[in-house]
Formats: C-alpha cells, sequence, structure tokens
C-alpha cells in the first residue's frame, strides 16, 4: 500500500474513491484486534481497574394486586446478577421474568409476592451477587393497571382534554383575530413566539432532567442534541416545500395556513413529550391526578390554540375541517404520548420526545419572527411585537403555576 | 439500618393504623403447599402465622445442612485439670463467603470462616493459641477474660505472613469472645474477624445439649450498615436448616453479639421462657424469652423445653428477622 499509487490511480476513475476510503477503517480493525490481544497488559502499566459499580438501573417499579414489579437494567460493561430482594429492607422471595445475569443494557422484571398497603411508601433494593444494593424509593404504593382497553381509553381521553380540546378551543380565538387591527395581529404573533420559546426552554429542562437519569453509556446529552437538530433542520426542510409549493420566492418568510401548519407541528411535539410525562406519572403513581390539574392543563394549553389562530387570521378563509385538522395535530400527539408513557414508560422516549419538542418550537420561533419582522407595522422593535412576546412567556408562566 | 428514607405522606398519617391492618391478610392467605413440605407435627401451624414466606425451599439461605455444625456444636468440655495445656491454631485468611444465596462478601476471616472456630477451655487450663497471619492486613486475637498485657492482642500485631502464639490460663469462667483489634477496628470486626471463646468452670455445668451462637452482620455494600444478618454466619441458615433439640435434656446455647455498625442486637425464643445468666460467670439468671446485647456483650441460655414441634427464634429488631437473623427449633421427644 503506497501512497505514491493512490496519488497516481486516484482521479483517474471516479467512484474508487469509495474503496480507497475503505482503508483507515481496515487498518483500524487490524489496530482494535492487535490491542484486545494485548490490551489489559497495557492498562496494568498505568493502574488497575475499580471494581464494577454493580449499581442497576431500575427503570420502573408497579404495584400489582399481591406482587411488586421491578424492572431493572443494567447501565455497566460488566455483567450483572440479581441476588437478592428486600422490600422495606426486608428480604423476600422472588422470582425473576427474563434472565437473572444482566448483559449491559439488558433488562429483566423482578416480581416480587408483597402485600402491600395502597398509599403507602415504599423502598425497594435489589442486591448484586457482589452485595452491592441498589435502593429505589416510591413516595406511594398505587396499583399499575396493565394493558386493557379501559386504561387505553383512559390515557386517549386524558390527551384529549389536556391536548386537543384545549387548542381547538384556542383556534375559536379566530374570528376575533380576523377583526383585530393589524398591529394587534402583530401582538399575538409576538405572543406565539414568546409561548413557543417558553416551551423549548420548558422541554430542553425535562429533557435534561430525564437524561440525567439515564445510564451513561446511553449518552443523554448526545441525545438531546440529536433530537433538537434533527426536529429543527426537518422543520425548516418542510417550511421549505412549504414556500416552494407556494410559488414564492426563495427564503420568503412562511404566513397563512403553512405558518400555522407549522406551529401546530412544533406544539404537537411538545404535546406529545408532555403526553408521555403525564401518561407515565399516572402509572407510576408519581402524580395525583385531579380535576385541578386536568383544568390547569387545559388553561395552559389554550393558548397554544391562539398561536395558530394568529397566522391564519391575516389570510385566506380557512375550512372547519382543515382547522381542526390543526387542533389535531398540535393537540392528538398528547394521547400518544399518554399511550407511551402509561403503558411503556421509557426515560429514554422520554429524552427523545422532548429534545425533539425544543428543536421543532425553536425552528418556529425563528419562522415567526420572520414573519413578524417583515409583516408587522413597525416590524421586530414595535411596542406590540416587544409587548406581546413578553406577554406569551408572562402567559405560558402564570397559566403553568397551576399544574407546576 | 435504614437509610434515609422518604417521608411518609402527611395525609397517610390518619389513615395508616386502618390499613396496617392490611398485612395480616397474608396470615390468611398464607400458602399451604409451603407447609406440606415439613413434617407433620404441631409445629407446622407455624406456616399459618406470617413467617410462611421464610421457611422451607424458599429460603435464601447458602450452603448445605451440616455446613454450619462446628460453629453451632461446641467442642467437648473437659474436666478441672489446672495447668493442663489447651492448644488452638488460628489462621488469618481473606476469604470470599457467601452471606445470603447468591451474595458473595469479601470477608477476613479466622479459619475461613465468620465467625471463627470456637475456641473451649476450663478454667485453670494454659491456653495456647497460635495465630498466623494469611491475610493481606495486619490482624491480632484480643481475647475477652482474665490475662497478661502483652497476651491482650492490642500492641502486638502481627503482620501478613507473620505469628504469634498467645498462652495465659483460662480464667474466669463464662462465655467469652475473641476478635480482631487492629485498627480501623469498626473494618476488622465487621469483616468477620471474631469467635465465641468458652471457659467452662471448674465445676462442671449439668449436662446439657449444647449450641454456640454467634450474633453478627453483614455489610456487603460497604456503606457502614449491615445489609444481612445472621447466626454463625449466612442469613436465614437456621430458617432452612431448623436445630433439632430433644425435649427431655435442657438446651444450653452460648450466645454472644458481635454485630458491627448497630447499637443493639438480641435473642428472642417463640413459645417458651429460658433462664439467662449473663457472661455465664455467675449463678444468678434472669427467667424470660428476650434477651438484648450490644456489641461484646454475650451470656448462656438455658431452655428446658415444655413442648415439642417448631418453635422460631430470632432478633426482636425486626428488621434484623427479615435480613437474616432468624431460625428454627425442632423440638422432638
Amino acid at each position: 500500500m503506497e501512497a505514491g499509487s493512490v496519488a497516481d490511480r486516484g482521479p483517474s476513475r471516479p467512484g474508487v474513491w469509495r474503496l480507497w476510503a475503505l482503508v483507515p477503517i481496515l487498518l483500524l480493525v487490524g489496530v482494535v484486534a492487535l490491542f484486545a490481544s494485548t490490551g489489559a497488559s497495557v492498562l496494568d502499566l498505568v493502574g488497575q481497574a475499580p471494581p464494577p459499580a454493580d449499581r442497576f438501573d431500575v427503570r420502573r417499579v408497579e404495584f400489582r394486586p399481591g406482587e411488586i414489579r421491578i424492572r431493572v437494567t443494567n447501565p455497566q460493561r460488566e455483567k450483572l446478577t440479581i441476588a437478592t430482594v428486600t422490600v422495606d429492607d426486608a428480604v423476600f422471595p422472588f422470582r425473576v421474568d427474563g434472565p437473572s445475569t444482566l448483559d449491559r443494557l439488558r433488562s429483566s422484571t423482578v416480581i416480587v409476592p408483597f402485600q402491600w398497603v395502597d398509599g403507602d411508601p415504599y423502598r425497594v433494593g435489589i442486591t448484586s451477587s457482589r452485595g452491592i444494593e441498589t435502593t429505589t424509593d416510591i413516595a406511594a404504593a398505587v396499583e399499575s393497571r396493565g394493558t386493557s382497553a379501559r386504561g387505553f381509553f383512559g390515557y386517549a381521553l386524558i390527551g384529549l382534554l389536556v391536548g386537543v380540546i384545549p387548542v381547538a378551543l384556542g383556534l375559536a380565538w379566530l374570528p376575533s383575530l380576523r377583526r383585530a387591527d393589524p398591529r394587534w395581529l402583530a401582538a399575538f404573533m409576538a405572543l406565539t413566539a414568546g409561548l413557543l420559546s417558553f416551551l423549548a426552554l420548558d422541554a430542553l429542562a425535562e429533557a435534561l432532567a430525564l437524561q440525567a437519569a439515564l445510564p451513561s453509556g446511553l449518552q443523554g446529552p448526545g441525545l438531546i442534541l440529536l433530537g433538537v437538530a434533527a426536529s429543527y433542520l426537518l422543520l425548516t426542510f418542510v417550511a421549505g416545500r412549504f414556500s416552494a409549493a407556494g410559488q414564492r420566492e426563495r427564503g420568503a418568510p412562511l404566513e397563512g395556513v403553512g405558518l400555522a401548519t407549522l406551529i401546530a407541528i412544533g406544539i404537537g411535539l411538545h404535546n406529545l413529550g408532555e403526553g408521555l410525562a403525564i401518561g407515565s406519572s399516572i402509572a407510576l403513581g408519581e402524580l395525583a391526578l385531579g380535576t385541578f390539574l386536568i383544568v390547569g392543563f387545559m388553561v395552559h394549553n389554550v393558548t397554544e390554540g391562539l398561536g395558530i389562530a394568529t397566522p391564519i387570521a391575516s389570510g385566506a378563509r380557512i375550512s372547519l375541517v382543515r382547522l381542526g385538522g390543526l387542533a389535531l395535530l398540535a393537540g392528538a400527539p398528547a394521547i400518544f404520548g399518554a399511550w407511551i408513557g402509561g403503558f411503556l414508560s421509557s426515560d429514554l422516549l422520554g429524552v427523545l420526545f422532548f429534545a425533539l419538542a425544543v428543536g421543532a418550537a425553536l425552528q418556529v420561533v425563528v419562522e415567526v419572527a420572520r414573519y413578524v419582522a417583515r409583516r408587522a407595522p413597525g416590524g421586530l422593535r414595535s411596542g406590540h411585537v416587544v409587548g406581546g412576546y413578553l406577554a406569551g412567556i408572562a402567559v405560558m408562566y402564570a397559566t403553568g403555576l397551576l399544574v407546576g | 439500618m435504614p437509610k434515609s428514607r422518604v417521608t411518609r405522606r402527611q395525609l397517610l398519617v390518619a389513615v395508616a393504623p386502618a390499613v396496617a391492618a392490611l398485612p395480616l391478610a397474608k396470615v390468611a392467605l398464607a400458602d399451604p403447599s409451603q407447609a406440606g413440605s415439613r413434617g407433620t407435627h404441631a409445629g407446622m401451624d407455624m406456616h399459618s402465622m406470617g413467617h410462611a414466606a421464610m421457611s422451607g425451599d424458599e429460603v435464601p439461605a447458602p450452603g448445605g445442612p451440616h455446613d454450619l455444625d462446628s460453629l453451632l456444636y461446641p467442642p467437648k468440655p473437659l474436666p478441672h485439670e489446672p495447668g493442663r495445656v489447651r492448644e488452638y491454631a488460628l489462621t488469618a485468611i481473606d476469604r470470599e463467603i457467601e452471606v445470603i444465596r447468591g451474595v458473595t462478601f469479601a470477608a477476613w476471616t479466622y479459619n475461613g470462616t465468620a465467625p471463627g472456630p470456637v475456641i473451649r477451655a476450663t478454667e485453670g487450663d494454659l491456653l495456647r493459641v497460635r495465630f498466623t497471619n494469611a491475610g493481606t492486613h495486619p490482624h491480632t486475637i484480643h481475647f475477652h477474660g482474665i490475662h497478661p498485657s502483652n497476651m491482650d492482642g492490642v500492641f502486638e500485631i502481627v503482620e501478613p505472613g507473620g505469628s504469634y502464639t498467645y498462652e495465659f490460663p483460662a480464667r474466669p469462667y463464662g462465655m467469652h469472645l475473641y476478635h480482631c483489634h487492629s485498627t480501623p477496628l469498626k473494618k476488622h470486626v465487621a469483616k468477620g474477624l471474631y469467635g465465641a471463646f468458652i471457659i467452662d468452670p471448674p465445676t462442671p455445668r449439668s449436662p446439657a445439649q449444647e449450641l454456640v451462637m454467634v450474633l453478627s452482620g453483614f455489610d456487603t455494600d460497604g456503606d457502614g450498615a449491615n445489609n444481612f444478618y445472621g447466626v454463625n454466619g449466612p442469613a436465614f441458615y437456621f430458617a432452612k436448616y431448623p436445630i433439632r433439640v430433644r425435649r427431655s435434656q435442657t438446651v444450653r446455647i452460648y450466645l454472644a453479639n458481635l454485630t458491627e455498625f448497630d447499637v443493639l442486637n438480641s435473642f428472642h425464643l417463640h413459645g417458651e421462657f429460658f433462664r439467662y445468666y449473663p457472661t455465664g460467670s455467675g449463678d444468678h439468671f434472669e427467667y424470660t424469652d428476650t434477651v438484648m446485647l450490644c456489641q461484646g456483650q454475650r451470656g448462656i441460655i438455658e431452655i428446658d423445653f415444655h413442648n415439642t414441634g417448631q418453635f422460631m427464634f430470632h432478633a426482636h429488631q425486626s428488621e434484623f428477622t427479615e435480613l437474616g437473623w432468624m431460625g428454627f427449633f425442632e423440638v422432638v421427644d
């Protein structure tokens, strides 16, 4: 493999570069194989590997009639064995649904026959074969329902109540907005940007909090960046397509139904994460789901409908069906989120969904800002726009207090 | 011992007494199929009394039925012969031991077990204990009792590979103990370097079925709190392999507490009372069914069983009980 021959032959045949691109990869495979066969002795020169942490990652604790089910994952490189199970510092017999010795990132469910007391706090502990105990505290035992038609319907109803209905109600501002002064319309557009900014930060905080609990091997921060970048760029691409379809000049800001659709997608992705958070909290008994909380989410999310309605107000008439479609686009993901959260409760998906929401919301804020900059009387610096943006954040903060 | 715990919700406090009754439902629901596997004498009622979870095949005790015999049954007492030499050899060994089924603990042991072997002498014997340190840390043997200062196992540290012979007249009679006194002391005791040390009185005690019980705990995750408790070592061992005794003869237990980290441990017997002689060095006793011991405290228990069947014994700290410090007597005619 001589460098000279590469230079000589490279440019002559198109496509051959792909073959040569394999060279570093093949070399890497060779070096890795060499290191793997002698590697341990190299590491001995500089130190000694610490013993494995032997901490289980407790994914989910469910209380079923007469038993507690604990879903655990092995987050470390070394194998991890489920040896003993305690409930409130007492050893109990158990069985394992799946392997007792877990390879990296593999999961099993530990089933402990146990007469638990409704509403009592519990601490469950899983001890590894090396004697390391991982404990998890449950604030209050609440029966987890398995997958059932009833539960399916229940979560759908919750998603409908906190997602679809508030957005639909917010869209009813449309007739009023159509009659509004352009300055006020600009103010409401800015308000939309404000509330989306709030949602973006809110989703980012949720994603960061959730990823902190993930095993480090799953690289939470990287996953967030991936989600944010993917949704931001995907929506940029979609916005470009909407512009092109509207036969407008390149780079013109979106408006009308196109912009409303984009906003609906951004809000929808946020509601997906929100639905997931609500669903898993209910399933794990962490959330006291009362009338007040549902009402809180409705008030909080009704402004999202306003955000979608505003760009439509300045454009052509829109059919009720399309309006309903927008409401579903923004609200229905809450239903899917609630199902996923209620039945799967995956922190990994939660992180991803919230990250997607961040990127989408940010992209829509940018799109709205471009629209306002071009269309609003006085541009971005008018009092209505500045006031509207701040009001958007303030409204989200104030209504957020209802669900905090 | 419990670690920091989430505070109970305020609202629950009001209803707690009512719901606390629910675990009793388990009594009624106890699986009768478990009871069937264990004899049909009077004691089998035990299985429907809420202990069902920790008897029979499900008990997570490691080892086989006679693994702890050498620690449970002490050497026979010898008659009073002042000046007779009693020799023992103890070796400190680092060893992984199984403290509950499936869980190993990197112990420091005397002769490979935690607790170490039972040392027994008659008052007036010249005790000679050859100690070899085959471990990786400096160790000693510190005996309780009366002996010269240089036999106390505090100043004569035995480095790994070294040895030392402890020699002193055995006195006073009673139930004593021995343990390593190297620093950090807490670590050396918690790791398993301790055992029972019996000195018999010049006038022999009445014949009895003699047992030794050393109470201890195992801090497997090194957080300064015990994860499991046991008698003579592994958790739940005598729940899985009940101790068989005859009703016709007194049962004498040489009892010592060497539990680290916890302030107290205790011994409680079901369905019977016993005489408890503190330290076993005198004639006064208490007639009771529960005794409380701090670390290093010990005594002699004498039981005359009135009934046959299975009788539970355990720490009357419920937490210790459910972490392994429990067992059964099987009393037969």
